[in-house]
């Protein structure tokens, strides 16, 4: 990202005050479009030249869609696909009388798509302003304008005591302010092992001493509440439910690299999880556990909650970053990395918030329980959540180790209505399909990758046997295509060739699919290109006659 | 400094030399697109990939620092038929062939890239010539950010920026009202950087020369 735009956004009051992506956004909920005169007026507030500010605009999904003044969404993920292999969004737009993407000639209505509303417990799943209602009967009652909040399973843990399924208390922060150092706290997190729940598994201990090593006139704790993964309501779950976990996870890991503030990107397709994170806020606040000097300590550490536009590639650390200083989301090339330059060019730690939410545990209760959360296996405890297609679907905290089919067939009760389950996606789009043969594997980082699959997010999307796998390519491929930040060339421009390639009716050439996947895997300049091929190798290796290959 | 070898032969480079420079310093070419070295590296167009001794993918040679013992090869098999598939992924988004002049055409021809494996949908011509002595096209933009990144950088007019995302990204001048209602310059630094003519300037010869016709 541009060094120079950074700095004039800095100079002009940032960070603090509401970035260009939010003032966008801003404009666009109210008054359905985004004006000439509104970017010149973003600029000028922002410090940021009009032609970058419209470089913006026209890059988040939900600054350059017309909306009239009531705004449809049809959440086009993939346990939506699951539940009904797409066919509701036609039959939005069918009765709604408006195309996906399009706003009536009065003004009255617009119809969207969004990937993903989190709600794939009971999908499809359709947003009518910002009322989200999801499952039998959605469609009909979207139709007849009686849109209904779809409710949400409560969340369960297997452990014999929830440390993510409980809300928090405060006390890992009590306990790290009132016995150890920072450093202390430090080796605490390196000593637990806790691997980032966000997708690349890296250890957080690591990217902390990084950034607490790094120089800088000051540091950053940055979560990452931009859970993308369709399939996913990991995040959004801990962000509604468990708020304070969070927000005490970002307060620890402030304390021990001495960082003073904090930033939570919370998507826009979670309207839910920006409102109870600043509710949570406010009254940690008032309890003095937020602020100046916390709980006596001296500790001065605050959070500002920034919500997304509508990017999946914003889940990506430097795009999250971009966007969080009011830039076009794209990614940057690593290194530099963010703990050594990241947010205003000052040290950062990027952490998911699933991350995150495990640290309290840690301070409260240290590394060695940490560890003994999942014996024998990677170190902690892990929610997993399922999509509609499963009789129990819902979050459950369980510890890694526990196998994919004890987990389907057990924990979530086997697909509803005695279908039978074909395969499944375990971590969101670019995590590998584990076909029904294979559900002894252990849900572990390396199990999972031996097999061509990963731990992600921990959503499990379950396909039955009436899933169509080219369609599955096809509807994998187009979000791929449809979210790439268009930076990368294999990125850019491959994902768009691979869905071509799926798209049309005729069998696919093999080796030139394949020649395309490792352009994509060995070229791209991050995950998102990269990890695009994993299900479709999948699909290549367990179901090749059904994806139609020569 | 810092010690490593390119293609068998050893190297000894500041601290912060990357990749790229090491192998140029050396005397290994290694075939660039989205990198000028007058603009910070960019990292987008991935035709510089190389292998490195260790490393699980080929790496970015414009991009990626290089430190102590590290074992580049610059033609690393999986890195040259990656940087191949690219160019030829871009030739495929343009509506016709490069000019054979500009700095893509003559890529193509070093990488000796054929017939595109994968054709498609193509960029659609879309012409501003509303700029006394800048024209942009549209449709010949591969999105590589070099004019965008010059126009930061060299001159600081800021007067371009990259729009849309994903096969729909492009570039714009201002709030995509074209150069002449931008914060545009005059100052050419992107139509000197662009390596498809998606930017090119109308100089006065070529305005005399159509005076004629």
């Amino acid at each position: 990202m541009s060094a120079n735009l950074v700095e004039l956004a800095r100079r002009a009051g940032a960070p603090g005050g509401p970035t260009a992506v939010e003032q966008l956004a801003q404009v666009a909920a109210q008054r359905g479009e985004v004006t000439d005169e509104d970017i010149r007026a973003v600029a000028a507030r922002t410090g940021l030249p009009e032609a970058a500010v419209y470089g913006v605009a026209t890059f988040y999904e939900d600054l350059h869609a017309a909306r009239g003044r009531r705004h449809v969404r049809a959440c086009t993920g993939t346990a939506c696909f699951a539940a009904t292999g797409g066919a509701h969004l036609g039959a939005l737009a069918d009765g709604l009388g408006v195309e996906p993407g399009e706003r009536s000639a009065d003004g009255e209505l617009s119809l969207a798509q969004t990937t993903c509303l989190g709600f794939c417990h009971s999908a499809p799943a359709i947003r009518d302003g910002d009322t989200v209602d999801a499952g039998p009967g959605a469609l009909e009652r979207v139709l007849a304008g009686r849109t209904r909040q779809a409710t949400e399973p409560p969340a369960r843990s297997l452990l014999p005591e929830p440390v993510l399924t409980a809300p928090g208390d405060w006390e890992g922060l009590r306990a790290a302010l009132g016995r150890s150092a920072p450093q202390e706290l430090l080796d605490e997190v390196l000593a637990a092992d806790l691997r980032g729940r966000g997708g690349a598994a890296f250890p957080a201990g690591r990217k902390w001493q990084f950034a607490a090593g790094a120089t800088g006139e000051r540091r950053y704790i940055v979560a990452n509440g931009d859970e993308g993964d369709p399939g996913s309501y990991i995040d959004k779950h801990l962000m509604e439910h468990a708020p304070d976990l969070l927000l005490e996870g970002m307060a620890l890991a402030g304390y021990a690299i001495g960082a003073s503030e904090g930033f939570v990107l919370v998507r826009s397709e979670y309207p839910a999880s920006r409102l109870a994170l600043e509710a949570a806020a406010q009254r940690a606040r008032e309890r003095g556990l937020l602020g100046e000097d916390i709980l006596g300590s001296g500790l001065r550490f605050d959070v500002t909650i920034v919500e997304g536009a509508g990017s999946y590639v914003v889940g990506e650390e430097t795009a999250l970053l971009a966007c969080l200083q009011g830039l076009r989301g794209t990614v940057s090339a690593r290194p530099p990395f963010p703990a050594e330059r990241g947010l205003y060019g000052m040290p950062t730690v990027v952490n998911n918030v699933e991350t995150l939410c495990n640290v309290p545990f840690i301070a409260a209760r240290g590394a060695a329980a940490y560890r003994a959360l999942s014996p024998g296996a990677s170190a902690g405890s892990k929610l997993v959540c399922f999509n509609e297609r499963f009789r129990r679907p819902g979050v459950v905290e369980v510890s890694f180790g526990i196998t994919v089919r004890e987990l389907c067939e057990e924990v979530a009760g086997g697909l509803a209505d005695g279908q039978h389950l074909k395969a499944v996606q375990i971590g969101g789009p670019l995590g590998g399909i584990l076909p029904a043969r294979l559900l002894d594997t252990p849900l572990d980082f390396e199990p999972l990758a031996a097999v061509g699959c990963m731990v992600g997010h921990g959503s499990i999307v379950g396909f039955d046997a009436g899933t169509d796998m080219r369609d599955l390519a096809r509807h994998l491929l187009r979000f791929g295509a449809d979210e790439s930040c268009g930076k990368c060339f294999p990125c850019r421009i491959g994902l768009r060739r691979a869905h071509a390639m799926v798209a049309g009716p005729g069998v696919i050439d093999r080796e030139r699919l394949e020649a395309l996947l490792e352009t994509l895997e060995l070229g791209s300049l991050c995950a998102h290109g990269g990890g695009m091929p994993a299900p479709i190798r999948s699909l290549i290796a367990h179901f090749p006659q059904e994806l139609g290959l020569t | 400094m810092t010690r490593l070898t390119v293609d068998g032969e050893s190297v000894e480079v500041e601290p912060g030399t990357t990749v790229l420079e090491a192998a140029r310093a050396a005397g290994s070419e290694i075939p660039t697109l989205c990198f000028d070295e007058r603009l910070a590296s960019f990292g987008a167009c991935r035709v510089c990939l190389v292998g490195v001794a260790g490393a699980p993918a080929p790496l970015a040679a414009c991009t990626t620092p290089c430190a102590e013992g590290m074992q580049v090869e610059t033609r690393d098999p999986a890195a040259q038929r990656v940087a191949r598939a690219v160019v030829e992924l871009v030739l495929s988004e343009l509506a016709e062939p490069p000019a054979p002049h500009t700095e893509l055409a003559a890529l193509a021809r070093r990488l000796d890239v054929g017939e595109p494996r994968w054709p498609g949908a193509v960029h659609a011509p879309d012409d501003d010539l509303r700029h006394p002595y800048l024209a942009l096209r549209h449709g010949l933009c591969i999105s590589c950010g070099r004019c965008v990144r010059a126009c930061d950088e060299i001159q600081g007019a800021f007067a371009l920026t990259a729009t849309g995302r994903g096969f729909q990204a492009n570039v714009a001048a201002g709030i995509d009202a074209g150069f002449r209602d931008s914060a545009c310059v005059s100052c050419g630094a992107c139509a000197d950087t662009c390596p498809t003519e998606a930017i090119t300037e109308i100089s006065l010869l070529h305005l005399a020369e159509s005076a004629t016709i």
